[in-house]
């Protein structure tokens, strides 16, 4: 068939090029990666209908769908309506003018999340249910981030390798009067985490409040309740990770000890730090790169505004992220080549 | 008024002696007598109770030797004549010296388990009618584990005498575990007429009973003393609990046909 | 004698009661489970009726009032020790009959084994009386009708809660007279008279089948399953094992208290002695110590079983060990000895 077709639009509505011509992949945003089970059947449906009758775990946990023909494109947005208002406006309170013509951006920058305390024994707060409300913050939007919610420091939700990663994180309390000095919870962190605690000669436990990572190990070991979570939830946020061809890197820390209104706050600056970034004409690129372009203490400044941090909160002074050097001197270039940010910055990549 | 049973009372340290490179024997002030085989809680404060058996005593005075192992005994060996030592007890039931008492005694320990038996020791030399004979075989690992030197060679006197070493080679001394030497006990001409008491560490007391019977020892003729982590001494704390004893209240000292039966 | 009582006269009552005692019973913690966002329902002083958690098992049991986790009981100086002191407030403590029967079996260690009391036990048991919290269904885990500690008799008063107020059945003359102006309400206390968990108990015959037991491979299992985490016995009513402590002040190391904890047989170094001998080294044999207390050996002791079936053990246990399935196991193995040829050795 001779097609012709405009790729970045059908891209902003969430339908990726195939290599077979006039072949789409829908992208079906997932916030949280948990969803009401009903939406299967609905997504099968989809499948069966218009796509190839393939089914793919999207690798930040949209549904995709390959296979859809060009032309079933509308009949497909008309279809996803329901999705849109049941889990976009309905589930995350996202605004929505138009729910008729499919995801009004791109959608596959999901907002993932590991299962979480809804379920897991090792998790500290719920992952998905944050997540939700970052959502209607940063979608729909023409710029791009990455964000990903972990709930505990083992990190499976993968916080280490977004733009942004949550971590959930409990401050502990000690009751020394409950506790029977057995060492479980000495045990537990030096093999789980950081090795923070010490059975000391009166047979109780010291620790070193600064290096604990806020996991929860010593909780879920201890036999007597002497390790308790106090109520609030903590996040450790991390930042600037990528991957990709050119500089791929791990994130680093941010934020840590925060609570969920200083993220929900931080969430908020997110399109005016990047619309200050590329000088207000949006780009096909992710986070990562435009917290290059500003520079850390830029983003750090724009970002931060008006936040009101939470009395445990730490911030990272300075970032020093460490690449992967697939060549060497990878940051040494002419001049005119150097990164830019803000009024008068030049597009191009 | 309630009678706090865990209260220790202060005894001045009268003497310290030396008795080889690891063990120390502690003379403290005290009026408690206890029966030959019971133990007592020690208590040094900062560091916490032990169970220690009396190696001695005598008019106004205890005698505790001590092995350099676990915190207590290490902290131990940092005190001097005049400072002062928490004792509560005496504690268990000792050896039973009714069963004991007129008949040929054949006492068999290992190591440190000479000091629970000493003072019974000391009895059968100084009152030569309270048994008809004494037979000991006593084993040490080394030469550096020997304890009560002057002791040993005084028995050597009044009763027959088997001391060996497990590894090295003196004068004088026998050489292997103590059980290579049960056979040389005339269990025989003892003519259903004797008592066996063994001490020493758990694995020693089971092979050198074991050992006994095979030569034609009667189980019941034989008693042997439990070492075990006497925290409380006074049945309530758990950790020395066997089966339904307790080896602090019922023991330490237990005839072989019930301590056979018990498994940790 | 019966009472009805609105909950605004009963917190009155109460309130007039909290001046002579102090009044514990399970209460709610919030969030402060195992897992993030579980709460633990444990004892402690409360200050209205409806604090009391009276919908759920309490996570841990009443024991913790008389025997506190932790427990000064000494000071010392240089040349002596000194008893802790305590004040003379009265107790009362809201429990359902199995813990109320758990008392008679820790008593039966805590006073009298040996022929010694437990000093600190002891002068704070003659201060206490039990309301009893009337129990008629019990959960999933529980199987008190099995170990004969469904029912109580010991209590100053048994409550039962209802939607706006409660209903009391006050034996204690000196709690009567609380009373004095609420109109008398026939109430009998009603018991569990079945549970969905039914245990046989074992019986062991003799020492020759009780070491072949724990010899049996059954206990294998728990190597691998059972942590030893001993989350099962500091919620057990019934445990009793405590370690004591020596703790010196930083300011002056020759000044200082001596301390008792609980301990467990369940925890690495329960039995470990002075020079590093310990007697039971796999967790298959730490369990069977623990299972065979339970509900053989002290029975052989003090002629009762030890578990009261509160249940508390498996719903603490993270490795999901029940223990009444444990009992089961051990009839089977049980019957698998007895039923063996007798051999001739």
């Amino acid at each position: 068939m001779n097609h012709d077709i405009d790729i970045k639009n059908t891209r902003i509505n969430c339908f990726r090029q195939s290599k077979i011509k006039g072949e789409f992949l829908l992208q079906m945003r997932v916030p949280g990666g948990t969803l009401d089970a009903k939406y299967l059947e609905f997504v099968q449906h989809i499948c069966k209908t218009w796509g190839n009758g393939l089914f793919h775990f999207g690798m930040r946990q949209c549904f995709n769908v390959p296979g859809i023909k060009y032309e079933s494109i509308p009949a497909v947005n008309a279809y996803i309506k329901e999705y849109l208002e049941g889990v976009e406006v309905g589930m995350c309170n996202v605004k929505m003018d138009d729910t008729e013509h499919g995801f009004p951006t791109i959608g596959g920058r999901n907002i993932m999340s590991c299962i979480g305390n809804e379920h897991c024994i090792k998790a500290n707060v719920n992952t998905f249910a944050l997540a939700r409300k970052i959502e209607p913050l940063i979608f729909p939007g023409h710029y791009h981030v990455k964000i990903a919610v972990a709930g505990c420091p083992n990190d499976c939700g993968k916080a280490h390798f977004n733009d942004f990663g949550m971590i959930g994180i409990a401050k502990m309390e000690y009751h020394q009067e409950r506790c029977i000095g057995c060492g479980a919870c000495v045990d537990a962190c030096s093999h789980h985490a950081t090795g923070v605690l010490k059975l000391n000669e009166f047979n109780k436990i010291d620790k070193d409040d600064c290096c604990c990572v806020g996991c929860g190990e010593c909780t879920l070991i201890c036999p007597a309740s002497a390790w308790t979570r106090l109520p609030t939830k903590f996040f450790r946020v991390l930042l600037g990770a990528r991957t990709g061809k050119q500089e791929a890197r791990m994130a680093k820390t941010f934020l840590t000890w925060v609570t969920e209104d200083v993220i929900l706050q931080l969430f908020a600056n997110w399109p005016k730090f990047s619309a200050w970034v590329l000088d207000y004409k949006p780009e096909y690129l992710h986070g990562g790169h435009l917290i290059d372009r500003a520079g850390y203490q830029k983003f750090k400044e724009i970002m931060l505004d008006g936040v009101k941090l939470n009395p445990e909160a730490k911030v990272a002074d300075n970032i020093y992220w460490a690449e992967t050097e697939y060549r060497r001197d990878i940051h040494v270039k002419p001049l005119a080549e150097h990164k830019k940010a803000g009024p008068g910055a030049t597009s191009g990549h | 008024m309630i009678i706090n049973p865990v209260m220790p009372k202060p005894c001045k340290i009268i003497d310290i002696i030396r008795e080889n490179k690891n063990e120390y024997t502690f003379r403290v002030e005290s009026d408690i007598t206890p029966e030959h085989g019971q133990f007592l809680q020690l208590s040094i404060p900062k560091v916490g109770e032990a169970p220690i058996s009396a190696s001695g005593f005598g008019d106004g005075y205890l005698d505790f030797t001590i092995r350099s192992v676990g915190k207590v005994t290490n902290e131990m060996f940092a005190l001097k004549p005049g400072d002062m030592l928490f004792l509560r007890g005496a504690y268990g039931v000792g050896w039973p010296i009714e069963e004991i008492s007129g008949k040929h005694l054949v006492v068999i320990t290992g190591g440190t388990g000479l000091a629970p038996v000493k003072s019974l020791l000391s009895k059968c030399l100084n009152e030569p009618e309270f048994v008809k004979s004494v037979f000991i075989i006593s084993g040490f690992k080394n030469e550096d584990g020997i304890l009560f030197k002057n002791d040993l060679e005084s028995y050597k006197k009044n009763f027959k005498t088997v001391y060996s070493l497990d590894i090295d080679k003196i004068d004088g001394w026998e050489v292997g575990f103590v059980t290579e030497h049960v056979n040389k006990i005339p269990i025989k001409d003892y003519e259903d007429n004797y008592a066996i008491l063994v001490v020493g560490p758990p694995v020693m007391m089971k092979f050198t009973a074991l050992e006994c019977l095979k030569n034609g020892a009667k189980e019941e003729n034989i008693w042997v003393s439990f070492e075990r982590k006497m925290s409380c001494a006074i049945g309530k704390c758990g950790h020395c609990r066997i089966d339904e004893v307790y080896v602090c209240l019922d023991g330490p000292v237990f005839n072989y046909k019930q301590a056979k039966d018990l498994v940790d | 004698m019966g009472f009805s009582l609105s909950l605004e006269k009963a917190n009155a009552i109460l309130n007039e009661l909290k001046k002579e005692y102090r009044i514990y019973a399970p209460k709610r913690f919030e969030k402060q489970g195992r897992y993030s966002d579980t709460d633990i329902i444990r004892y402690d002083e409360i200050d209205s009726i409806e604090e009391i958690v009276t919908g759920e098992k309490s996570t841990y049991s009443p024991k913790e009032v008389l025997f506190p986790i932790t427990q000064t009981i000494l000071y010392f100086t240089e040349d002596e020790y000194r008893e802790t002191k305590m004040d003379d407030k009265k107790i009362l403590i809201f429990m359902r009959p199995c813990d109320i029967n758990a008392r008679k079996v820790q008593e039966r260690i805590y006073m009298g084994n040996g022929g010694f009391d437990d000093f600190y036990y002891k002068r704070l048991r003659e201060k206490v009386k039990f309301v009893m919290m009337e129990c008629t269904k019990g959960w999933d885990t529980c199987f008190c009708v099995s170990m004969g500690t469904n029912k109580a008799t010991n209590y100053a008063a048994a409550v039962r809660f209802l939607e706006d107020g409660i209903l009391l059945d006050v034996k204690d003359e000196e709690l009567q007279g609380y009373f004095a102006d609420v109109a008398k309400a026939p109430f009998e206390v009603e018991f569990i008279e079945g549970n969905e968990t039914v245990v046989e108990l074992p019986q062991i015959p003799d020492k020759k089948v009780l070491n072949a037991i724990k010899a049996h491979p059954m206990w294998d299992e728990y190597n691998s399953r059972c942590i030893a985490c001993g989350a099962c016995t500091i919620a057990c009513g019934t445990c009793t094992c405590f370690t004591t402590t020596d703790l010196f002040y930083t300011q002056n190391a020759n000044v200082g208290e001596r301390r008792r904890t609980y301990s467990s047989c369940q925890i690495d170094g329960f039995d470990e002695m002075a020079g590093g001998l310990i007697f039971r080294k796999s967790y298959a044999d730490t369990m069977r110590y623990k299972v065979l207390h339970k509900v053989h050996d002290y029975k052989e002791r003090f002629g009762e079983n030890m578990c009261v079936g509160c249940g508390r053990c498996t719903d603490r246990c993270p490795q999901f060990i029940s223990f009444s399935h444990t009992i089961e196991k051990l009839n089977h193995a049980i019957k698998e000895i007895c039923e063996q040829p007798v051999s001739q050795s």
